[in-house]
C-alpha cells in the first residue's frame, strides 16, 4: 500500500491539507475484498475509518467497490445503520485497486458469539426487534433509482427468477442433486404470485451485522443486494441454517414475534407467513447451491482449502432440512 | 481369531481416530487465533472421514438403489413426474439422512 499516494488522495478528497495517516492495519482479508483499519489525523482530530478495497488476486468479483459505495449511500440515506460511506476512489493508480473509505464502527460479528449472548444489542428481544426495523428501512428503498441503475431492471416475478437461477446453477454443477431438485419443484408448485418489489440485502443474517452491547452498529456485506421480494430477506434471516446453534428462530438470536412486529410497525407492511415459509426453503436451497459452488473450487482443484472442503459437507444437512419441509402433504 | 484381510492395524478409521484425539488433546490447547481455528477445522474434517469409513456406503447405496439413475431422477422431478410421489420422497429423505450420518450426525439425532 502506497501511503504517500493515499495521503495525497485523501487530502484532496477531504480538503484537509494537514491530513496524515496515523496507523493502518489489515482487519480482514477475504478472497475478494480487504478491509484496512485506517486512522487519520486532520485539524487536530483523529478519524477512525475503514478502507475497503479489492484483494490483490481478485476474481471475477461480485459488486465493484463503486457499486458497493452507492449501495451503502442509499442505505445510509434510508436510515439503515451502516458504516457511513465517505470517499470513493475509482482510480486504480492510487493504491493499485479501487477503494472507498467509510467510518469505522465497533462491535462483534461472530455468529457463534452473538447467539450465545443474553445481553448483546440490549438482549434477545431488543436485538431481533432492531433487526426488524433495520430490514424494514432497507426495504423502504424502491425501484427505480438512477444511482442504483447497475442493479438492473427489477424482476417481474422474483420467485420465478430465483427458481431459474437455482436450476441454472444445478445444471452447471458436476453432480446431480435430487433433494435440491425436489425442493425446487415443491417451491415451483407452491409459488405465490409476485408482490411488491423492494431493495433486498440478500445476505441479511447473523454474521453480517455488527452489534455492541447497546445495539446494532452496522449492517454489513452488501455485495448481493438486488431488487426482489421483501420476504426473501426475512426467509434468509429465519432459515434454520443461519442460527449458529442458537435458540432463536431469528438468526439464532431470538423469537420471530418481536422481529415481525417491529418490521411491520416500521414498514407499514403486513408479512405473509406462507411467503416467509416459501423463502425459508428457498434460502436453504440457495445456501446449498452456494456451498456446492464454494466446495467445487476445492474439489475441482482450483483453490485447495480446508475451509472450502468442509463447506461441501454442510450440504447434506441442508438437503435434510429441505426434505423435511417438503414431504408429500406439506403445506407452507 | 478374526479373519485377517492382509492390512495392518489399526485400520484407516482407527488411525484417524487417534490422530484426531491427539490433535484435540495435545495440539489445539497450545494454539490460538487462526492456527487454533484451522486445527479445529482439521479435527472436524478427520471426524467426517472417520464416520465415512465406519458407516460405509450401505445406507446411501440402499437409498440410491430405490431412486434409480440420479440424473434421470433429477430431470423427472423437474418435469413434475414425481410430484407428491411418496416412495420418491421417502427414498430422498432416507438418502439425505444417510448422507447426514457422515457429514452432520447431529442433524439426524
Amino acid at each position: 500500500m502506497d501511503k504517500a499516494a493515499l495521503t495525497a488522495w485523501l487530502r484532496a478528497a477531504t480538503g484537509w491539507a494537514d491530513l496524515a495517516i496515523g496507523g493502518m492495519a489489515l482487519l480482514s482479508g477475504g478472497a475478494i475484498q480487504q478491509n484496512w483499519r485506517l486512522d487519520a489525523t486532520a485539524g487536530g482530530r483523529v478519524h477512525a475509518w475503514v478502507l475497503r478495497t479489492d484483494a490483490p488476486a481478485t476474481l471475477a468479483a461480485s459488486r465493484s467497490r463503486a457499486e458497493e459505495f452507492q449501495l451503502l449511500k442509499a442505505a445510509f440515506a434510508a436510515g439503515v445503520t451502516v458504516p457511513e460511506p465517505l470517499y470513493l476512489c475509482a482510480d486504480r493508480g492510487v493504491i493499485g485497486a479501487p477503494f472507498f473509505v467509510m467510518r469505522r464502527v465497533e462491535g462483534i460479528t461472530a455468529g457463534h458469539r452473538i447467539v450465545r449472548s443474553e445481553t448483546l444489542g440490549g438482549g434477545r428481544a431488543a436485538l431481533v426487534a432492531a433487526l426488524g426495523r433495520e430490514l424494514a428501512r432497507i426495504h423502504a428503498i424502491r425501484p427505480p433509482r438512477e444511482e442504483l441503475r447497475f442493479l438492473g431492471n427489477p424482476p417481474l416475478n422474483p420467485a420465478q427468477t430465483y427458481l431459474l437461477e437455482m436450476r441454472n446453477a444445478l445444471d452447471s454443477a458436476p453432480i446431480p442433486r435430487p433433494m435440491l431438485e425436489w425442493g425446487l419443484r415443491f417451491l415451483e408448485r407452491n409459488a405465490a404470485p409476485p408482490g411488491e418489489i423492494v431493495m433486498c440485502h440478500n445476505d441479511f443474517r447473523t454474521g453480517n451485522y455488527m452489534v455492541a452491547e447497546a445495539g446494532i452498529t452496522g449492517i454489513l456485506d452488501w455485495e448481493f443486494a438486488a431488487w426482489g421480494d421483501p420476504h426473501a430477506d426475512i426467509g434468509w434471516l429465519l432459515a434454520r441454517c443461519w442460527r449458529f446453534g442458537g435458540p432463536g428462530e431469528v438468526g439464532g438470536v431470538g423469537p420471530r414475534g418481536p422481529f415481525l412486529a417491529a418490521y411491520e410497525a416500521e414498514s407499514g407492511r403486513r408479512t405473509d407467513p406462507a411467503r416467509i415459509a416459501w423463502w425459508q426453503i428457498a434460502a436453504t436451497i440457495r445456501w446449498a447451491v452456494i456451498a456446492i459452488a464454494q466446495a467445487d473450487r476445492h474439489v475441482l482443484g482450483r483453490e485447495p482449502s480446508l475451509e472450502l472442503a468442509l463447506t461441501g459437507h454442510i450440504v447434506p444437512e441442508l438437503e435434510l432440512d429441505v426434505m423435511r419441509a417438503t414431504m408429500p402433504g406439506a403445506v407452507l | 481369531m478374526t479373519r485377517w484381510d492382509g492390512t495392518e492395524r489399526p485400520d484407516a478409521a482407527g488411525l484417524l481416530e487417534i490422530a484426531r484425539a491427539t490433535l484435540l488433546a495435545d495440539i489445539v490447547p497450545k494454539l490460538e487465533g487462526d492456527a487454533r481455528f484451522k486445527a479445529l477445522m482439521a479435527a472436524n474434517a478427520m471426524a467426517i472421514a472417520q464416520r465415512a469409513l465406519r458407516e460405509g456406503s450401505g445406507a446411501i447405496d440402499a437409498a440410491l438403489a430405490r431412486l434409480g439413475d440420479p440424473t434421470a431422477l433429477c430431470a423427472a422431478i423437474r418435469a413434475g413426474q414425481a410430484d407428491n410421489d411418496a416412495e420418491t420422497a421417502a427414498a430422498l429423505l432416507a438418502l439425505a439422512e444417510a448422507r447426514c450420518r457422515v457429514s452432520a450426525p447431529k442433524a439426524v439425532g
